[in-house]
């Protein structure tokens, strides 16, 4: 049972794909795609209509009818509003993210309300039709008249590589929990899921230093190599002082080895062990260089080299790096 | 017991109290249908469940459940030995409604209790008239509604009052749909099958028999009997009576109806004009349908005379019903009376009222001429002194003679009861007829209402070559005989007393125009049908309406409304134009269109800024620093009215043409 359903979803998500094409985001929900039906419930509330509709015409009861005419009318107008729900929403969503397997992959999605109506409950649902059993996030919000809500979703994520999804669903039941109205949004969500980190290997500059002890001696004696523009969080011993003292502008004294030599972070130093392996011990060497010493890192491995750097951003492009190695690119 | 884990289906406590507010509004008009015991558990079970609720703990477990519920339904199939019917299936709505809010854990099952609502709110309709249970029972679904509202919207910051405004307006939008429905809808006249009726309790109005002697003070109600419209003419007072119930069989102080046989032939030629009118019947507890004295056409098929020509149905008249009937007053009958009817109208119990039955023998000695016999004893009561009151002292079992000789004081039932013994006791058919005599008139809508004080009683008495002939002995008492404030039952002789017939006072119209009211809401909207219906397409220009026709009309109506609906969602979808804000952000696109740097319709003011920032670079900071303050403004979570008028002055002031579009290019060159 369960099965047919989901079989029967997926054949719906992927005509709707095939309908309405991938969407420019931001998205404004528009009346043609959203599509609404009755909730188990709304079908419970229909066959009371009708026996509410049996019983006004059996007991010749105009008020009757009236009453039973206003629960259709009430019900029908409730489809409205739950169609109306949705209509006009704008929602955005940051396509590509990281994250780490054994964890959680977290879309930001942005829902807009630019109308003069609340939006109120509506669900953003994103699943995996393809993956068995099916996964499935949700987070409801309403959006106040003329705000905007952020919503996250957390998707565990098991196995190293890219998880693509190609759509994600905004559902709303309200008004009142008889109508289902929702759409889905065509959009090529990816999550870049880097190895865990693993493995024990000394990092390879240790190693060489163990080699060589009188390395960390040679610090201070770094060679000035020029100047470049400030940005805020720089070490204030590296300001240009006599720069910026002659009328110039904020500059930040640049070092050919601003700590030490770049760790150079490579694959084929790791022979012997499978790809898996290897990349989950590159993801602990990433991990160890940006919480231990103070030196950049770079990441070689086939296909990829990255320069030494430090920092968030480069530790995930190393990580991102990590997580599409083997993977087609799109 | 265990304590209620808080999940999103899990219902709350203020969730189950409004779906236990809203059980309780709908149960409140079954009150009097339903069992005492019934409402008692139903609130128990109500009770102890919210008392749970709001310390937190999650419903009874399943074993007690089960118990309480195979119990109190067992008990209540044991009590009324059937589900089936309107009072029978509302008890066990009802009971299962609280059941359910007893076991209440999920949303789920508080959905069953509004669905339980809304179906007993119909049920309350179904046998009901009343403009006001309508009405409550409107705001009742509109309250369960609300309270769906509170139970689906799972971020509960919201007021309360804010979803009973959001449902109200859904209820709103829902009146015009329904009223087109209501009125399109194909209607049937008969049910499509057959439902037990319940019988009320309270008995009103008369009854089938008549012991004048037992009453010694005639409660006289200003409930409405029945109302009715003639249609050209209107019948004198004098001929206004309304025939109800004919009592033949006089046991000495009782009279009652004998067998009513299905009327053979009509043999009577009719004398005088026809009148034509419509009575509008209350419901009562006999199957009787209040004529004037002999109907001829009746526009219910199931409607029959009796032998003694009143007109019956077969079934109890637990509806309010229209009939239309023409009727005459005075009739010829040419054959004689059958045997059997006068042996049935002469019969007179013989040791009983002795003095009564001398009298008669006395009189009928001088005169012998049947009519002149009645004309004698009418003027008995009228020289002797007679009086009328509607409280009379009580009589024994000689009822005739102690009324006749001893007391000379009653109202119509006793004059009527001893001039029908006199009849017979000179051997004259005769027959007590009850009804209603009179009735006011209600000159805001042109109709009658007969209420249960005009109540009367008379006799009909077999005149050879003439047939049955209405007297009325109670009119033969002189009015200065009427004792003061007993004169309701003397309606006929049109003298006004009562809330109906208090022509000076205010009070008295305005009772008569609610009254008015009434029977507007009544012919109107209760009794409308398929003829109501042909005639309301008829007078929109579709004459000669089939089904067809009614589909499309409705058809165009729905589409009608329907527009309308999405119209009006459109309008609310729209932000509002008022905005001032929202103005001036309308115009600053406009003059950025006009500088050739329209806003795509996806753009937001961040996307649109920095657009503008790559295209108009010269324009870039400016337009980006309106832009911004523009979003923060509406989509931050403070609005200050500085930062608006700012807004709006810098929007005012602002000129994209300070360099001209496409000056960019020439620059270069």
């Amino acid at each position: 049972m369960r099965s047919l359903r989901d079989t029967a979803i997926a054949r719906i998500r992927i005509w709707y794909a095939r309908r309405h094409g991938v969407d420019d985001l931001p998205v404004k929900i528009e009346r043609r795609r959203i599509y609404i039906v009755p909730s188990r419930f709304g079908l419970m509330l229909t066959s009371l209509l009708i026996a509410m509709l049996i019983a006004g015409l059996n007991y010749s009861s105009n008020l009757g009818l009236a009453f039973a005419f206003f629960m259709t009318s009430t019900v029908l107008v409730a489809m409205h509003h739950c169609h109306r729900n949705l209509l006009g929403l704008t929602v955005d969503v940051k396509l590509e993210v990281d994250a780490l397997a054994g964890s959680d992959a977290v879309f930001f999605f942005m829902l807009r309300n630019e109308s003069a109506v609340d939006r109120c409950d509506v669900e953003v649902r994103l699943s995996t039709a393809s993956d068995s059993p099916r996964k499935l996030v949700q987070a409801t919000r309403s959006v106040a008249i003329g705000g905007y809500e952020e919503v996250m979703l957390a998707v565990p994520v098991m196995n190293r590589g890219v998880s693509r999804f190609s759509q994600f669903e905004l559902r709303t039941t309200y008004p009142f929990g008889w109508f289902r109205a929702w759409t889905y949004v065509q959009a090529p969500l990816t999550a870049y899921v880097a190895p865990s980190p693993a493995g024990n290997r000394p990092l390879p500059a240790v190693a060489a230093a163990s080699g060589e002890s009188a390395r960390s001696e040679s610090r201070g004696e770094e060679d000035f190599a020029g100047l470049r523009s400030y940005t805020p969080g720089v070490p204030l011993k590296h300001m240009a002082w006599k720069t910026l003292a002659r009328g110039g502008e904020a500059s930040v004294r640049v070092y050919s080895d601003l700590g030490a030599r770049p760790e150079w972070l490579d694959w084929s130093s790791l022979d012997g062990l499978d790809t898996e392996t290897r990349l989950s011990q590159l993801s602990r060497w990433i991990a160890e260089c940006e919480s231990g010493h103070q030196r950049p890192y770079g990441l070689r491995i086939p296909g990829v080299d990255i320069p030494p750097g430090r920092g968030p951003a480069h530790r995930w492009r190393c990580l991102r790096a990590l997580a599409c190695h083997g993977t087609p690119p799109t | 017991m265990k304590l209620a884990a808080p999940t999103a289906a899990r219902v709350t406590y203020e969730q189950l109290r409004w779906m236990s507010v809203c059980l309780a509004l709908a149960l409140a008009v079954h009150i009097t249908s339903l069992p005492l015991w019934l409402l008692a558990t139903i609130a128990a079970a109500i009770a102890i469940r919210l008392a749970l609720s709001a310390r937190g703990y999650a419903a009874p477990s399943l074993a007690i459940r089960t118990i309480v519920a195979v119990v109190s339904i067992g008990i209540l199939f044991l009590r009324l030995h059937t589900f089936n019917g309107v009072v029978a299936g509302s008890a066990l709505l009802s009971l299962v409604a609280g059941l359910k809010l007893f076991e209440s854990q999920t949303r789920r099952d508080l959905y069953v209790v509004a669905l339980i609502v809304y179906f007993l709110s119909l049920a309350a309709l179904l046998t009901s008239e009343s403009f006001w249970l309508l009405a409550y029972l409107l705001a009742v679904s509109w309250l369960t509604s609300a309270a769906l509202l509170r139970l689906t919207h799972s971020s509960q910051s919201t007021g309360w009052w804010r979803s009973a405004r959001y449902a109200g307006r859904i209820s709103a939008q829902a009146l015009p749909l329904a009223l087109v429905l209501w009125l399109f809808f194909p209607r049937f006249d008969g049910p499509l099958w057959r439902v037990p009726s319940d019988s009320r309790s309270a008995e009103t109005g008369l009854s089938d028999t008549m012991s004048p002697g037992d009453i010694t003070d005639l409660a006289l109600s200003d409930e409405v009997a029945f109302r009715v419209h003639f249609e050209a003419v209107t019948p004198p007072a004098a001929e206004r009576y309304w025939r109800g119930p004919v009592l033949h069989d006089f046991d000495g102080r009782t009279w009652r109806r004998s067998v009513a046989l299905r009327s053979s032939a009509p043999d009577l030629t009719p004398v005088g004009p026809a009148y034509h009118y419509l009575v509008s019947l209350e419901p009562n507890q006999h199957n009787w349908i209040f004529a004037l004295d002999w109907p001829d056409q009746w526009n219910l098929s199931d409607a029959y005379l009796t032998s003694d020509d009143m007109l019956v149905r077969p079934a109890l008249l637990s509806h309010p019903i229209d009939v239309s009937i023409s009727s005459h007053t005075h009739v010829q009958s040419a054959q004689p009376l059958s045997e059997v009817m006068r042996r049935r109208d002469t019969r007179l119990p013989a040791q009983r009222n002795p003095r009564t039955q001398q009298l008669a023998l006395e009189l009928r000695r001088t005169h012998a001429d049947d009519l002149g016999y009645v004309n004698a004893v009418l003027d008995l009561f009228r020289r002797q002194p007679f009086f009328y009151t509607l409280e009379p002292p009580p009589l024994g079992p000689n009822s005739i003679d102690e009324f006749l000789f001893d007391t000379k004081r009653g109202f119509c039932g006793h004059y009527a009861s001893a001039f029908a013994a006199l009849m017979r006791a000179a051997g004259i058919p005769a027959r007590v007829v009850t009804g209603y005599h009179g009735g006011s008139y209600n000159r805001f809508a042109d109709y009658w209402i007969v209420s249960q004080s005009d109540a009367h009683a008379w006799d009909e008495v077999w005149i050879e070559g003439h047939g049955w002939m209405r007297f009325d002995p109670t009119s033969a008492i002189a009015p200065g005989r009427v004792e003061p404030g007993s004169d309701r039952s003397l309606a006929g002789n049109a003298r006004l007393s009562g809330p109906w017939r208090q022509p000076l006072s205010w009070l008295s119209d305005a009772r008569l125009q609610f009254d008015a009211l009434r029977q507007l809401w009544r012919e109107r909207i209760l009794r409308f049908d398929q003829r109501s219906q042909d005639r309301l397409l008829s007078s929109l220009g579709i004459p000669d309406p089939d089904g067809e026709k009614i589909a499309m009309v409705m058809g165009a109506g729905l589409a009608l409304v329907f527009i309308w609906l999405t119209w009006q969602i459109r309008r609310e979808q729209r932000p509002d134009p008022k905005d001032p804000v929202l103005r001036a952000y309308g115009k600053l696109c406009r003059k950025l269109a006009a500088a050739g740097l329209p806003r795509r319709p996806y753009e937001g003011p961040e996307s649109f800024a920095a657009r503008v920032a790559v295209e108009r670079p010269d324009l870039g900071p400016r337009v980006g620093a309106l832009l911004k303050r523009y979003s923060h403004l509406r989509y931050g979570t403070n609005r200050r009215t500085r930062t608006e008028r700012w807004f709006i002055a810098r929007v005012r002031t602002f000129k994209p043409r300070g360099i001209l579009p496409g000056s960019k290019e020439s620059r270069r060159g």
